[in-house]
């Protein structure tokens, strides 16, 4: 993504335009010349300028940027606009469901342009430029969206104010108070910064350099604080952290307290080991961890690359780390074992009644979807409620009818239901003599039924009604959506649909509502599986290229191995009861519409050691795969979903084709798929 | 793969046929010796190994099982490509799967390897009061075109073992290399015109 095309800086218009106004004299903060009398000049302020806490656009906080020179100094601030009323800017019309809370969390008070390391400039072909501001910390705020645009404005001041050089490796990466020739710097004369791979020993008392708390010092503090930051001697580690780093300011908000910790403590880690040439090399032969029965002797080809984000048996795992690429890398190993410890929050225990009926108002609206949503996604809802709810969930019912419009409704569709049986009812035998796709449809689903959860009370037994009621919808459907007719799988869609609705029309209709989300799942072309299984291997190789290069070196990048977790969203890999508490926290769609496939990444990475230890092919993949069903702790992987999930925040999301399902389909989908190569 | 030192020799065998006709039954038979009476259908594949000794080698088989139904078609050529042996199963008790298997064949002359060794498969034998497909009219279509054809049934597990065995004593005992190029999924599968599209 970002590795550097080495661009011509002349072509760049940000960066020519910094030139020419960076090159007046340069003052720092280091260096007590006092230009100007005290007193704050703005010298930059941008409205509109906003952070993106979550993917919602419903949470986004705009606010103003503003670059402040008091005296030699240069501060950069970045304030949230305050709520309508209560006198906020121009703009101030920002979410009001934000408490005051999230708004100061996010404020940037007043930090000094020489405590910052570095800004990346994105310009994402859809949606506006953002920068990344990195401080020397190692804190990372979120991305900067300039809605207005500005940002080769805002670059041009802090070239005229400070030392602002564009990196040699990367035409977007600018780096702030580095003194030294970049062109001198490049990736390959960099170690690793081993500092970072050592377990965090102590909570020593690091040097003062390192204070960086999440709370900004206010507005107009002596900024003789800020002078013992000035100069950074320069770390070979650091364009790689600066990566790292950077990817971690895309976290949300409630990582967001933490991992300013987490940096914290690595920074100081960092200063303490700054002779990294008379440590040892970090050898080896000590990968106990890894099962190598299967391997030949400890050579070093046969490491099991280490997992950015699990946890650190990184002393072990470094020497394969340093044949990857340098991203990504060794850094986030450690942040992320960290971080494990705070994400995924613990799981919540069922929504049940009493609480349900805080979110509904008299009539039996739902007050908040999100909140709603955001409930379930914690924690499912109890069985009894999951008729009522599954149906809001799926969207048959509207979040926003009334008790009485969902009766109205489900009456209205039973008989829809009645009349859309009779279509195949009524065909005689006779006719159905000459009818071969409705007597191959009937086979097919007559097969199916007999063999589809039988082990389940509800459907078990002989000349079972229920194993009837579900042939009689999925025929029913078929005939409904004639063109997409009845295929394998589907039987395991609708079955924990039946059982939980107890009722044949009510259980139709949800599954129509599912069906139009999955139902591109069964088409002739694959191509809902194909985009599906496409996005799965993006974000694995966002979320583990060590992983993703293992599959794409044993020719394994089709991840058909997650070809039956797909299709049928877990269903054959989990006990009933826990597929329904999967379902029904998949569908509230609450952090993505495409947590199924978050979950894949989390399981492919629980079992990351054992599958590139044995070096398992495809055929011994897809063995194992299939085999782990029965075995997959749900709330665990729900947890780590969550945790991917809010990790890869919307580089994760941008990698997801538009349209893939359970997305909605794209109306020009049919356009699309002559061209489209996925 | 092949190691032909000791005859140990590795054999990739795919299972192919219409719907319920017992593929996955008659595989969880020959590695698990189990019957489930609801077998649930197959999504995507499932992939299993069972080694055997014949005569003076041991064959080890890596079995390919796959999903019956015509719908995910276009997927089967990823699992039948470079495999040495197949076996082409249908359901004695149900014509149209008989048919089924014959468009299977088809195929497998056409696009599989050409040393293949095939069984053709009747499952389901123990159904005798259902019997839709006689034992002589398989035995026919066989010889006409170079299988040798079993009656089995993975229920009671008649001929399972016998079946595979056979097909391990047909396997030529130099194995070239298998399938080097592990699973690609083509980008656009080929489209198989109606002809092949059998199985519902
Ligand atoms: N009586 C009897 N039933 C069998 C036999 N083999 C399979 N069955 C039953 O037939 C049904 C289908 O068997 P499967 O093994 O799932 O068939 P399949 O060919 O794998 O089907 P797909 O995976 O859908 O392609 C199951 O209910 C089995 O219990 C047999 O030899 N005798
Ligand atoms: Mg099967």
């Amino acid at each position: 993504m970002h590795e550097a095309d080495i661009h011509d800086l002349s072509d760049d218009a940000d960066y020519a335009a910094s030139q020419q106004q960076g090159s007046r004299s340069i003052s720092r903060c280091g260096s007590d010349k006092r230009s100007e009398p005290s007193g704050a000049e703005v010298v930059f302020l941008k409205e509109n300028v906003a952070i993106h806490p979550t993917q919602y656009a419903s949470e986004r906080i705009r606010g103003r940027l503003r670059l402040i020179k008091q005296g030699a100094c240069l501060f950069m601030t970045w304030i949230p606009y305050k709520e309508i009323g209560s006198g906020g800017g121009a703009f101030g019309h920002s979410d009001a469901r934000l408490s005051d809370k999230d708004r100061n969390l996010y404020s940037i008070r007043a930090v000094p342009v020489t405590d910052i390391r570095s800004i990346r400039r994105h310009n994402p072909t859809l949606g506006w430029q953002y920068v990344i501001v990195v401080l020397s910390s190692g804190l990372a705020f979120p991305p900067l969206y300039f809605y207005n645009g500005g940002v080769r404005e805002f670059l041009a001041t802090l070239k005229q104010h400070a030392v602002l050089v564009r990196s040699a490796d990367d035409a977007n990466l600018f780096l702030l108070n580095d003194f030294q020739d970049p062109l001198q710097r490049s990736l390959s004369s960099l170690e690793l910064p081993r500092a970072v791979s050592v377990a965090p020993t102590s909570t020593s008392e690091s040097s003062s350099s390192s204070s960086v708390s999440s709370e900004r010092p206010e507005d107009g503090r002596s900024y003789s604080e800020y002078q013992k930051h000035g100069q950074k001697s320069n770390d070979p580690a650091r364009d790689l952290s600066i990566q790292v780093l950077e990817k971690f300011s895309l976290v949300t908000k409630f990582a967001r307290e933490t991992t300013s910790h987490i940096f914290r403590e690595i920074h100081s880690d960092n200063l303490n080991t700054n002779d990294r040439k008379n440590q040892a090399p970090i050898v080896s032969n000590s990968n106990n961890d890894v099962d190598n029965s299967g391997l030949e002797s400890a050579s070093t080809e046969s490491f099991v690359a280490a997992d950015p984000i699990e946890k650190p048996s990184c002393r072990k795992d470094i020497s394969a780390v340093k044949k990857l690429p340098l991203q990504w890398g060794v850094l986030s190993l450690f942040i992320f074992d960290k971080m494990t410890l705070v994400w995924g929050k613990p799981r919540q225990s069922p929504l049940g009644t009493e609480e349900w009926v805080t979110f509904l108002d008299a009539e039996g609206r739902i007050l908040d979807s999100k909140d709603l949503r955001k409930r379930i996604f914690y924690g499912g809802v109890e069985h009894q409620l999951r008729k009522e709810i599954w149906k809001i969930l799926l969207g048959y019912h509207d979040y926003d009818s009334t008790y009485a419009e969902r009766e109205y409704l489900s009456s209205m569709k039973k008989v829809e239901y009645k009349a859309l049986k009779r279509q195949w009812k009524s065909i005689s035998v006779a006719q159905a003599k000459k009818f071969t796709k409705f007597r191959e449809r009937k086979a097919l689903i007559d097969k199916d039924v007999v063999r589809t959860d039988r082990s389940i009370t509800f459907y078990d037994g002989d000349d079972n009604p229920n194993v009837m009621l579900l042939r009689d919808v999925l025929l029913t459907y078929s005939f409904y959506n004639f063109d997409l007719g009845y295929c394998q799988g589907m039987s395991d869609l609708l079955s924990p649909i039946l059982f939980v609705m107890e009722d044949e029309s009510e259980a139709f209709w949800c599954f129509v509502a599912l069906m139009e989300r999955l139902g591109p799942n069964f088409n002739r072309d694959q191509s809902g599986m194909h985009s599906q299984l496409f996005a799965l291997s993006m974000l694995l190789e966002l979320l583990d290229k060590p992983l993703h290069n293992y599959f794409k070196q044993k020719d394994c990048l089709n991840y058909f191995f997650c070809f039956r977790w797909v299709l049928i969203q877990f269903k054959r890999e989990f006990h009933y009861e826990q597929i329904m508490r999967m379902w029904e926290v998949v569908w509230t769609h609450y952090l993505s519409e495409h947590l199924h496939l978050y979950a894949c990444v989390a399981i492919l990475k629980k079992h990351r050691k054992k599958i590139m230890g044995e070096e398992m092919d495809f055929d011994t993949l897809l063995k194992f795969i299939n085999d782990l069903s029965g075995h997959i702790d749900l709330d665990a992987i729900l947890r780590d979903a969550e945790a991917l999930c809010v990790c890869a925040g919307e580089n994760g999301a941008a990698l997801i084709p538009p349209g893939t399902p359970p997305s909605l389909p794209l109306e020009s989908n049919l356009l699309y798929s002559q061209q489209d190569e996925l | 793969m092949a190691n032909s030192r000791n005859k140990n020799i590795n054999a990739k065998l795919v299972l192919l046929g219409d719907v319920g006709a017992g593929k996955s039954s008659l595989v969880l038979r020959f590695v698990k010796g189990q019957f489930v009476d609801f077998q649930e259908s197959t999504i995507g594949a499932a992939f299993f190994s069972q080694t055997l000794a014949v005569n003076d080698a041991t064959i080890k088989f890596e079995i390919w099982d796959t999903a019956g139904q015509e719908r995910y078609h276009s997927l089967a050529p990823m699992y039948y490509r470079g495999a040495a042996a197949a076996v082409v199963v249908y359901d004695t008790t149900n014509q149209a799967s008989f048919a089924c298997a014959k468009k299977w064949v088809t195929e497998l002359q056409e696009q599989g390897n050409t040393n293949i060794v095939m069984a053709l498969a009747g499952n389901k034998s123990d159904l005798l009061d259902s019997r839709k497909v006689t034992a002589e009219e398989a035995q026919v279509y066989a010889q006409e075109n170079g299988l040798f054809f079993m009656e089995t049934s993975a229920k009671t597990a008649q001929n399972v073992n016998e079946i595979f065995h056979e097909i391990a004593k047909r396997l030529p005992r130099a194995q070239p290399p298998q399938n080097p190029s592990g699973m690609v999924l083509m980008e656009r599968p080929p489209v198989n015109g109606t002809s092949s599209s059998c199985c519902s």
